[in-house]
Formats: structure tokens, sequence, C-alpha cells
């Protein structure tokens, strides 16, 4: 085979297997069962030692997890759902912080931190010119 | 007897480190007296004394010697023998001993490297100075509030109720021990697990020492670094198998189906992992380019911080979890002792940098210098992440007295992106050039790698993937393998001239000639392992809740289950209650899992044993959280793939142990060939 054949039949191998990648990413969505384990790691079993409710066996947790399945059935959002647990526990029952309020702060560090890191890497690969100019 | 043995010991080893801080800082101001032969008996002393001390306490423990508190408290008659060996570490006071004693032994290695240097040697002198200084402070915490040679003064029926710190105090006896925690005693990975973690977490002190000695001495170049980058590995290598088997160890013994909780004291084992992972790498640019002088410095700092933080997190009571030892005044002490710490690193960092660092010259990002900065950069943010996500509750509640909940989601929003992204740099950095990469080279590297990844993605997509988590995790893994073999081939072959029969005698041969980088592809090999089990394992979980009646069978991601009958049977230390299930595929009976609830008298607590079949295609993992005449209610979980987490860990320690071995195996023979085969 002449070797621009070959790149031409490779180039199209490719793009076909991307193709192939790229339907797989779009195609399905997640399911209820999904949410409702999704969920389940969101929400702080009350009665543990800081596990959420997915994974504690006890008492408590299921009936949680019971509660969040059913509402997810009927049709709420994750919001709805999250809210619901808040007014009754307080903040404290939800393992993933709000961006907002105490917890704002929280979300914002690491993204001040990559900046400084980015800003960092940068500054010094701009300062090579100047020393290595004559080099 | 034994207490008498222990305070021996301990006296032993706190003498002797004085001695090594006032020899370490004669030498420190006067290069003459920086002689090995000074530090010797000091040296030997520490390693006697903490010897003696583990002793003592290990003959207390397995000669059932109630009048010592700690044996009385921790352990019991019935208690079987390994455990009562792991007893030693199983409780707060008994695992300083164990961290006295690895730290000795470090002590010693830095001796070592020091003696071999002779006399004049005023970078290992100030080292064995730092490593006298922290042995002073955890000899100085077992003397004072976290002795486990107290004597029993008052006793209950069982256990001890009052103790005194005079070891020639009239000892009452309790009859019998309370025994270890029953999580601690219900599995034997729990008696190895901690010993390696220390191990990796104690081994990070060395590279500090010497960082820090060299600051104090102005001595810039890379001697401190090339100096500990092994014992830097051997660190790592030891941390990464603590950490794995502890996951291992919550996976097959806590029955809750999971191997990490972002529990605060796992964070606290992962942030100095991320941050000497980080070292490992920075410390090539700085030996290979000189560059990241002062950045190295940082980081040595920060994993020895943060070593002396998760010390603390878990020994303070701050925090409620599996790991955490019972509240007392250590905690303050190690908090004092972070604090000094910090302190003095950071101001003889500020003061004496300017001595030891140089300008930084990055030729172009688009290099292997460039591949380790994003390398660094991305996984000291990860190290910030789990940092922030495990003290931002407790500062919280310490400053407004409200409780806000950090768990699972937040990290794992940022900290599988940064992850995914660590994969995709792994693969492509590993193979960028150094100084400046061309595109044609990489293209030449990478085109092969990236068509085989897109092939085994869209295979999976083929077979049913849909998950997208799951979809890129393989692209990516898929993508680092293939780059590491195309790799070793392509240059096997070259150094092979063409003979295809002659590659793989190559390849071992590049292997074994740059055993740090080839060490590092089989790691990385490891940690893409690991990852796509993470992602097969976590996305396609089944799980539920089943009630079994006698005799009654229930179907379960493509087995049947079927509940045989309950078995019931009394161990010298505790009392186990189980149900027999059968599990079949397709009409026959391919297992029979066991899964348990252990009940030990000391404690009348019930400990679940899960049981696991371990298939090809994933975990079949029963847990029973109740039994009785009526039936057992099991909770049953299908993982799929779950071994490629194990594999992947245990490829990543290879990966390491490859590269700290093989330069040493090396080193004996002679080498011929070695000179000719060419570097990348």
């Amino acid at each position: 085979m002449p070797d621009r054949a070959r790149r031409w039949l490779a180039s199209v191998v490719t793009v076909a297997l991307a193709l192939v990648v790229v339907f797989g990413f779009v195609d399905g969505e997640p399911s209820e069962t999904d949410r409702v384990a999704a969920l389940g790691t969101r929400i702080r079993c009350p009665v543990c030692q800081g596990e959420p409710i997915a994974d504690s066996p006890s008492e408590t947790a299921r009936a949680m997890m019971r509660i969040v399945s059913e509402r997810v059935a009927s049709g709420e959002s994750d919001a709805q759902i999250v809210e619901y647990f808040r007014t009754r526990y307080g903040d404290w029952v939800v393992l993933d912080p709000p961006f907002r309020g105490a917890t704002l702060l929280l979300w914002l560090l690491p993204l001040v931190a990559l900046g400084a890191g980015v800003g960092l890497i940068a500054s010094r690969r701009r300062r090579v010119p100047d020393s290595q100019v004559d080099a | 007897m034994s207490s008498a043995i222990g305070y021996l010991g301990i006296i032993t080893a706190f003498v002797s480190a004085m001695a090594l801080v006032v020899h370490g800082f004669r030498g420190l101001r006067d290069a003459d007296r920086a002689v090995p032969g000074r530090t010797r008996l000091p040296v030997l002393g520490i390693v006697a004394g903490s010897v003696v001390a583990m002793l003592a306490l290990e003959i207390g423990l397995l000669t059932d010697d109630f009048s010592v508190e700690y044996v009385a408290n921790h352990s019991a008659s019935t208690t079987p023998f390994l455990f009562k060996v792991a007893s030693a570490w199983g409780a707060l006071e008994g695992s300083i001993i164990l961290w006295l004693l690895v730290l000795a032994l470090f002590t010693y290695v830095v001796w070592r490297s020091h003696r071999s240097r002779g006399d004049g040697d005023r970078l290992g002198n100030g080292a064995l100075l730092v490593m006298g200084v922290v042995v002073v402070f955890f000899v100085g915490l077992v003397l004072t509030i976290s002795n486990p040679f107290r004597v029993c003064v008052e006793a209950r029926s069982v256990g001890c109720a009052l103790s005194s710190s005079f070891p020639f105090s009239t000892a009452a006896v309790p009859l019998e021990g309370l025994g270890p925690n029953p999580l601690l005693q219900n599995h034997i990975l729990m008696a190895v697990h901690p010993p390696l973690l220390y191990v990796g977490y104690i081994g990070l002190t060395v590279p500090f020492a010497f960082a820090l000695s060299a600051l104090l001495l102005g001595q810039s170049g890379v001697e401190w670094l090339v100096r500990t980058r092994r014992w830097t590995l051997v660190a790592w290598i030891f941390l990464t198998a603590g950490i794995l088997l502890g996951g291992l160890w919550s996976y097959e013994v806590l029955g809750w189906g999971g191997y990490w909780a972002w529990d605060p004291v796992e964070n606290a084992s992962f942030l100095p992992w991320l941050v000497a992972t980080a070292f490992l790498h920075s410390a090539v640019v700085q030996v290979r380019r000189g560059m990241l002088q002062a950045w190295n410095f940082i980081l040595v700092i920060t994993a020895f911080s943060l070593t002396i933080l998760g010390t603390f997190l878990t020994r303070s009571g701050v925090i409620v979890s599996v790991h955490s030892f019972t509240q007392s005044a250590v905690g303050p002490a190690l908090l004092w002792f972070l604090t000094v710490v910090l302190v003095v690193s950071l101001a003889v960092f500020g003061t004496r940098i300017h001595l030891v660092a140089s300008s930084p010259r990055l030729d172009s990002l688009a290099s292997r210098e460039g591949a380790f900065l994003l390398n660094n950069l991305l996984l000291t943010l990860f190290a910030f992440v789990v940092l922030a996500g495990t003290l931002y509750p407790m500062l919280v509640e310490l400053v407004t007295g409200t409780q806000v909940g950090v768990g699972r989601p937040f990290f794992e929003r940022l900290g599988i992106p940064i992850s995914l992204l660590l994969v995709l740099a792994m693969a492509v950095g590993s193979v960028t050039p150094y100084r400046a990469a061309r595109p044609a080279v990489m293209w030449e590297r990478l085109r092969t790698p990236m068509r085989l990844a897109l092939a085994v993605t869209a295979g999976a997509v083929l077979v049913g993937a849909r998950n997208g988590w799951i979809l890129v995790t393989t692209l990516l893994a898929a993508f680092v393998v293939a780059v590491a073999v195309r790799h070793l081939w392509s240059q096997a072959l070259r150094s092979a001239r063409g003979v295809p029969s002659a590659v793989p005698g190559a390849a071992i041969r590049l292997m074994r000639n740059d055993a740090g980088y080839w060490g590092g592809q089989i790691a990385h090999i490891g940690v893409a392992a690991l990852a796509l089990g993470i992602a097969l394992s976590s996305n396609l979980t089944v799980e539920d809740q089943v009630r079994f009646s006698p005799g009654g069978s229930v179907d379960f991601a493509g087995f049947e289950l079927t509940y045989v009958e309950p078995f019931e049977r009394v161990e010298s230390n505790r009392e186990v209650l189980g149900a027999r299930v059968e599990v079949g595929r397709g009409g026959d009976v391919v297992s029979v899992l066991e899964p348990r609830l252990n009940n030990y008298f000391m404690t009348r607590q019930a400990v679940a044993t899960p049981s696991v079949d371990q298939r090809l295609r994933g975990d079949l993992y029963l847990s029973l959280t109740s039994i009785d005449a009526e039936g057992a209610t099991l909770d049953v979980f299908w993982f799929p793939y779950i071994w490629l987490i194990w594999l992947g860990g245990a490829l990543a320690v290879c990966g390491g142990v490859w590269a700290w071995l093989v330069p040493r195996a090396r080193r004996r023979e002679d080498r011929p060939e070695a000179a000719e085969v060419a570097h990348a």
C-alpha cells in the first residue's frame, strides 16, 4: 500500500474510533437508581460517625434512603430533596457544602490556590528570556 | 517487671537523644566537631532504648502482665497471639512507642550516611541534630503524658481503673484485661497497616532533616537531595502500601462495602502521600536540571508538617472516626510541636533561602520540566483541596460554633477532575523530552498510543459502556499504558539495532539501567489501573438490602443467592454468629459465603465480617446486618472489577520497589554496556 493511502486509512480509522467514543459519551442518561445513590452520598447520617446515609447500615440511614428514593420516584429535583433534609436537620446534614454562606470560602480557596500556582509558573517562564537573552 | 524495663529503655533513649542534640549543635557551629565518632554512642543509645521499650511492651502484652495499665486496658488473656502483638500499637500510648522505634531506626540510617562520608560532614551532622530534636519530642511525650508503662494501682474486676507513673508503685493486678478494640482484632491487616504507615510517615523525617540542615548551613546544591532520595522513596513505598492496605482493611472488615470514605484520618495519610509524590518528581528536576531548589525545600517541610498534622488529627480527639484514639493531652502537645516545626522551618527557610536557591531557568513549558511543573501544580492543588476540606469544618466550628458538612461530594467534585488531569499529564509528560519538545517528536511518541486508547474505549462503548466517567478513565488509562509500552518498545528496538529477537533482553537492560524512570512508569501504569478500578467499581456498583427467610432465595446481579442455614461457634475471644449463603449461577452452586457477626466477650459490641466471592468480573460482597430464628438480613453488593484497585496499588508499590532495589543490585555487577545505552 502506498504511504499516502496508508496514512489516509489510519486517519479514517482514528476518526471512526473517536466517533464511537463520542457516541458513548452522549448516549444514555442517568437512571433513577443513580440519582438515589448519588443523593445518598450527599446527606449525612445523623446518628453515625460522619458517614453519609448511603454508607451507613443504621436504621435511621435506611429510613432516610427510603425517603430519598420515594421523593426521586415522585419526580422531585435533587435540590428539593437536599433542601427537605436541610430544613429538618440543619446545614450540618448536607455533606455537599453549598456554594454560599459559611462554605463559600471553601470552594473559593482551591480556585485561588490554582490561580496562584498558574500565576507562579507563568511568571517564572516570562522571566527566562530576560536572563537568557545573551546565553 | 515489664514496666520497669520499659522505663529503662525510655530513659536511655531520652538521655541519648539529648546527647545527640548537644553533639549536633557543637558540630553545627564547628566543622571539626562534626565527626561521626562523637554521635555514635547517642544514636546507638536511642536505638537500644527504643528497642528495649518496644520489647518490654510486647513482653507485657504476651505474658498478660495486667499490672501494666496499658496491657490491662488494651489486651486480654483470651486475645489471640497475633493480636496481642499488634495491641502494642492498637492504642495511643503504645503507638507512640512504635513511632519512636521507627524514628530511632531512621536516625540510625541518617547516622550511617553521616559515617560513610567521614569526618567533617556538616550536612549529615546537621541532619542528625534535627533527628535528635524530633526524637527528644517523642520520647518526651512518652515520659510525660503518653506513657504505656504506667503501673496499675487500682484494679477493676476487668481492666484497670487508676494508674501511677511511678514504676515502683505497688501494683494492683486486675484478673483480666479489657481486650483490644473489636474493630482492631477482627482482621490480620490491622496488625500490618499501621506499622507500614508509620514507616512511611516517619521516613519523611529524613529528607526534612537533611533539608533543614542544608538550609541552616546555607549549603546549596543537590547533596541533600541525592543523599535522601532513596529514603524518600522508601517512605513513599511504605505510605502507598499502608494506604492501600488500609483501604483493603476497610473493605474486608468494616462491611459497609467501601474502601475509602474521605474520613479525616484517611485524608491525613493521603496528604503526605500527595506531597511526597510531588517531591519525588520535583527532586528529579532539581537533580537533572538544577531547577525548583526553593520549591523542593517547601515540599519537604510541608510533607513533614503534614505527617505531624496527621498524627495530631488521629490522636487529639478533634475528630470522630474509626481511626481516632481516645482524647488525651497528647493532642495539644502535638499541635504545639507542629507550630514549632512550622515556625522554625519557615523562619530558617525565609532567612537562608537566598543562600541556597539559584534563579530558575525554564526554556519552554512544553518540556519534561514543564510537565513536572504541571504534575507538581496538580498534586499540590489536590493536597490543598484535601487539606481545606478536612480542616474547614473544624475551623468553622471553632470560630462560629456552627457545624458544616464537608464530605465525599466535595472531595470527589474537585478530586476527580484533578486526578484525571494527573493521569493525562502522566501519559504525556513521561515521554516529553527535556528542555524543549518539538511537536514532531511528541506526535511520533503519542500517535500510536492515542489510537490504541481510542480503540480500547470504542471497544468499551461497543460492549455497552455509556457512563462518561468510565469512558474517560478508560481512555486515559489505556493511553498511559500504551505510551509507556510504546516508549519502551521503540527504545529497546533501537538498542537491539532492529533485531526483534534481541528486543526483550534490550528492554530489560533499559529498565535496569534507568530504574528510576522505568520504576516510575510501572507506578504510572499502576495508578492508571487503580483509576480505572475506582471508576468501574464505583459507577457500576449494584447494592441491595435483602431479608432472607430460612431456605429462601433471591436473584441479585445475575446470581441466585440462597440462605442455607445459620451457624454459630465460640472462639477463644468471641462468639461468632453467621449465615451460610449459597451462590448460584445458571443452576450451579459456584460458592458458599459465610458473612458473620462477631460478638467480643470483653466489649459486647457486634462487629460484622463480610464475606466476599472474588471473581474476574467483580466481587460479590455479602455483609450480615442481623440474624435470628425467622431469617437473616444482609447487605449485598456487586463491585465490578474492583480487583483493579488492589492490582493497580500493588503495581505502584512494585514500581517504587523496582526504582529502589535495582540500582543497588546493579552496582554490585560489572556494567560494561551501561555506558553505551543512551537515555531518552
